[in-house]
């Protein structure tokens, strides 16, 4: 009953726009009870998002909010965390945002390993442009822009992960929300960027793909015996064809981008003992005289 | 005795033409001289034709020169390209293997044997630019010692075999020219006023006028020729425990500007034209939730890949218009190397006071040249800063609050109480969406307030740069790097006697309305010099201040030559005296 009435705290008071039966009101309640299991103090908080129903979530959350432009969160918050690594930076995005118009940065924060927190809210279609089919749309083949089928095969955002070399790699369902909170705490506790997929039924225009009775009918937790430093047999359950596997598929520990500048600055420090931004600066010159 | 002295060093890629080119400006630059160099970059990765002319002077210069005094032909190619670019009088030196055309016979040349000396006497092909070094030194009367320190402060890592090769093929191709060559020409190094200089290029200027600002933050994708910028700045800036990082395309780079800035730190990025285009979109990010940002846009020939080697001033109009919407944006241009210091430094102040982003325009030719520099003009410190809010200012934080101030405070991330959205929405005082008429005109104004704020701002006067004959009814306005041969021209003309007066805003939105006011009034033509096709500047001209310009239009991907401008105002100075006053309104 306290986590209840903490997690409350951390809502802006601002309405959510998403329609009745939206996936994204579970999601947001995991996210804010996360937060307060965690109790992060709310002005530590940077909470950024691109375009689309999901990217509305930060208007919601008590924060440092930024909703941007559509598909370019990951590289915003890559240079928020840069210049201030104190801070604990969450992204928040949908399918179409994230592996269509924004598909292009996501190896990249993988692989660079900046120390954040991606929730891909998938729901397998554009819902804020009323309909239009998404990368993970599969099994409603017509949509307003495919009116006679889809163009190509959908993509697996957890399987895409891996590849790109996540550190952290979870899956969830909207509907199962105390699980949700539990892979999003874990997520933000992992040093390194933590990706976790969210399964989220859309009321509106694509009830077929994350159909909750369907969903609910063909998961199953990820095994006790799986080894999450293990990406093919992680891979394995991402892609596993009978059944949807939730729960972390990956985790490993290696060092974040921030340490990797924090590495940087040491080696050029060591080349120029000068640590007084004047003396330094003056040093800058002498190579030009 | 020449107290400005004009050289240019052509050959292949790969024959140590810069190397011959750089060494004689280090040189001149320790000596005190003023250095400005043009040089030439194959499309090529290995190979293709290269040159680089080095002007020197004992007085100030802003131009590296039209036609050379000193020609360096190392090929026969190289020599038949560039000869027509020497003076009459001037002097040629080359190999012995050279064919000569029959006009250049009963001139001055030189001819040395670079070729079998380097591969017969040093053993070594690739010494032959020193050979030639050693050449010059003799015939411009070089101070030896300084060249030989030059070398060894330059080869000595290298080993003492490298360093004793270079020595011998100095002193080789020194032996050679006094044994042999007579010396039949005035031509002498010019003597500075031994107050050491630095010489940098436009690109390392920028760089270093943005860490003297304090940028701490740097996001960038490799592009010609901006890419020195983020290479200097990769070595330096983590020194001074800044960050430099190379992203997977130009929008992951803007976009992370946008959040290292919105965090608080001093962020920029560097690019040329097809960047530019890319980050269009958060460049009205930026300007909707009033973040700042500097980009600078080295920029070359276009549209699309173009000439990624080649120099044109032709991203004025993305600078000033691109992305969709209203967005506002500060945009300058610097004119020289000493100038892409100061410029940019500036960049950062009025975007961190004005919560904007800055687009700094400079070109390839540019970036790439290397000018003396006086130390005293590469000191500077901040200048202005971010408006912040202190913890729990107000409650929800207001953050876009219109007050008396186009400018309304930010709260950092991490501060207590200032928990707010920033969103490229329209939103309200708040952060919150809204796309009611009254709030979407509200912000919209005050927005563009701002740019009236930084048009009215002291740290953005004294950015003209206004010079020739005030009286003068020709006048002439350019921009960035054509600033220099505009200049030349104008003392050209004055010694023609056509009395010409031009100005330089190095500021291009806002302009410089009072400045350009007063310049307009006294002026009855005006020719507006550029490196572009439509007349960009012109027609930026033409419609705020409703006159009618006179374009000179290039785009042949090289810089303006101060005698193309000089025709145009030759042209012009005939037009007003054979035509009454009632012409003036068609001279557009």
């Amino acid at each position: 009953m306290e986590e209840q009435d903490r997690s409350c705290e951390y809502l802006s008071g601002v309405s959510p726009v998403w329609c009745p039966g939206c996936g994204y009101y579970g999601n947001l309640s995991a996210l804010v009870e996360a937060f307060a299991d965690l109790r992060l103090p709310t002005e530590e908080l940077a909470l950024i998002s691109g375009i689309g129903c999901a990217s509305r979530l930060p208007y919601f959350v008590k924060a440092y909010g930024f909703h941007s432009i559509h598909g370019r969160a990951l590289p915003i918050a890559q240079g928020v965390k840069t210049a201030n690594p104190e801070l604990t930076v969450v992204v928040v995005g949908g399918d179409g945002d994230g592996l269509a118009i924004g598909g292009g940065h996501l190896p990249h924060v993988a692989r660079n390993n900046v120390d954040l927190t991606y929730l891909l809210f998938n729901n397998a279609i554009y819902g804020m442009t009323k309909g239009q089919f998404s990368p993970t749309t599969m099994l409603f083949p017509i949509t307003k822009t495919s009116p006679f089928g889809l163009f190509g095969e959908a993509v697996n955002p957890s399987a895409l992960a891996i590849v790109y070399g996540a550190s952290f790699v979870a899956r969830g369902f909207s509907v199962r929300k105390e699980h949700l909170k539990d892979l999003i705490i874990q997520g933000m506790q992992h040093r390194g960027f933590s990706f976790i997929e969210v399964l989220s039924s859309c009321s509106s225009f694509n009830t077929t793909d994350m159909n909750v009775a369907r969903i609910i009918k063909n998961i199953q937790m990820v095994p006790e015996d799986h080894n999450p430093e293990d990406e093919i047999a992680a891979l394995r359950l991402a892609t596993d064809k009978e059944k949807i596997n939730l729960g972390v598929l990956v985790r490993n520990q290696r060092p974040t981008l921030g340490d990797r500048f924090q590495d940087m600055q040491k080696k050029a420090k060591a080349k120029a003992p000068e640590a007084k931004a004047q003396a330094a600066m003056e040093d800058l010159l002498a190579q030009f005289a | 005795m020449h107290p400005d002295l004009t050289l240019r060093i052509a050959g292949e890629s790969g024959e140590g033409v810069i190397t011959i080119g750089e060494t004689l400006c280090k040189i001149a630059a320790r000596e005190g001289l003023h250095i400005v160099t043009f040089r030439t970059f194959p499309a090529e990765i290995k190979g293709g034709a290269c040159m680089i002319q080095v002007r020197l002077s004992e007085k100030n210069i802003s131009y590296h020169g039209e036609r050379v005094d000193f020609l360096v032909g190392l090929n026969q190619e190289a020599l038949d390209e560039n000869l027509p670019d020497l003076k009459d009088h001037g002097v040629l030196l080359c190999d012995t293997e050279c064919d000569l055309p029959e006009e250049r016979l009963g001139r001055t040349v030189y001819k040395v044997p670079f070729d079998r000396i380097a591969t017969r006497e040093i053993g070594s092909r690739i010494s032959k630019n020193i050979v030639v070094l050693g050449t010059i030194s003799y015939l411009l009367s070089l101070p030896k010692k300084r060249i030989e320190g030059f070398i060894t402060e330059k080869f000595a890592r290298k080993g003492k075999t490298v360093l004793n090769h270079n020595l011998d093929a100095l002193q080789k191709g020194f032996d050679f020219a006094e044994r042999n060559l007579g010396k039949k020409d005035p031509y002498k190094f010019p003597k500075g006023n031994e107050q050491k200089m630095l010489l940098m290029t436009g690109n390392e200027a920028i760089a270093l006028g943005a860490v003297a600002a304090g940028m701490r933050y740097f996001f960038g994708y490799p592009i010609t020729p901006a890419s020195e910028i983020m290479e200097w700045l990769a070595v330096h800036l983590p020194k001074l425990g800044g960050t430099v990082l190379q992203t997977e395309d130009e929008i992951s780079a803007i976009c992370s500007v946008a959040g290292a800035s919105w965090a608080g730190g001093r962020s920029m990025t560097s690019t040329s034209g097809p960047g530019l285009s890319l980050m269009s979109e958060t460049i009205g990010l930026l300007s909707m939730a009033e973040i700042p940002a500097v980009i600078v846009d080295s920029q070359r020939g276009g549209p699309s890949t173009g000439m990624p080697t080649k120099t044109e001033q032709s991203d004025l109009f993305l600078a000033l218009y691109g992305s969709h919407g209203d967005a506002t944006r500060v945009v300058m241009a610097p004119t020289s190397v000493p100038d892409c210091f100061r410029v940019t430094a500036l960049a950062f102040d009025l975007a961190e006071k004005y919560q904007l982003p800055v687009i700094v325009l400079v070109d390839q030719a540019l970036s790439a040249r290397l000018e003396t520099v006086e130390p005293r003009l590469v000191k500077r410190a901040p200048l202005a800063s971010r408006l912040t809010a202190k913890p729990n200012d107000s409650s929800p934080f207001t953050r876009y609050k219109i007050g008396e101030s186009a400018v309304s405070p930010a709260a950092l991330p991490g501060t207590v109480g200032g928990e707010h959205m920033v969103t490229g929405m329209e939103h309200d005082e708040k952060g919150n969406f809204a796309c009611d008429e009254e709030t979407h005109t509200a912000m919209t104004v005050k927005r563009f307030r701002k740019l009236s704020a930084v048009e009215d701002d002291p740290l953005t006067h004294e950015l003209c740069n206004r010079f020739g004959d005030e009286e003068a009814e020709i006048g002439i306005i350019s921009w960035g790097s054509s600033a220099g041969p505009v200049e030349e021209a104008v003392s050209i003309a004055k010694n023609l006697g056509i009395q010409v007066q031009a100005i330089i805003p190095k500021i291009l939105n806002p302009l410089p309305h009072q400045e350009l006011k007063a310049f307009l009034d006294k002026v009855k033509r005006v020719i507006v010099p550029e490196l572009n096709f439509l007349g960009q500047l012109a027609s930026l001209l033409r419609s705020t201040y409703r006159i009618p310009t006179i374009g000179l239009t290039k785009v042949k991907g090289v810089p303006l030559e101060p005698t193309e401008i000089v025709k145009k105002i030759v042209e012009t100075a005939e037009t007003l005296n054979v035509r009454s006053m009632k012409h003036y309104g068609r001279a557009g």
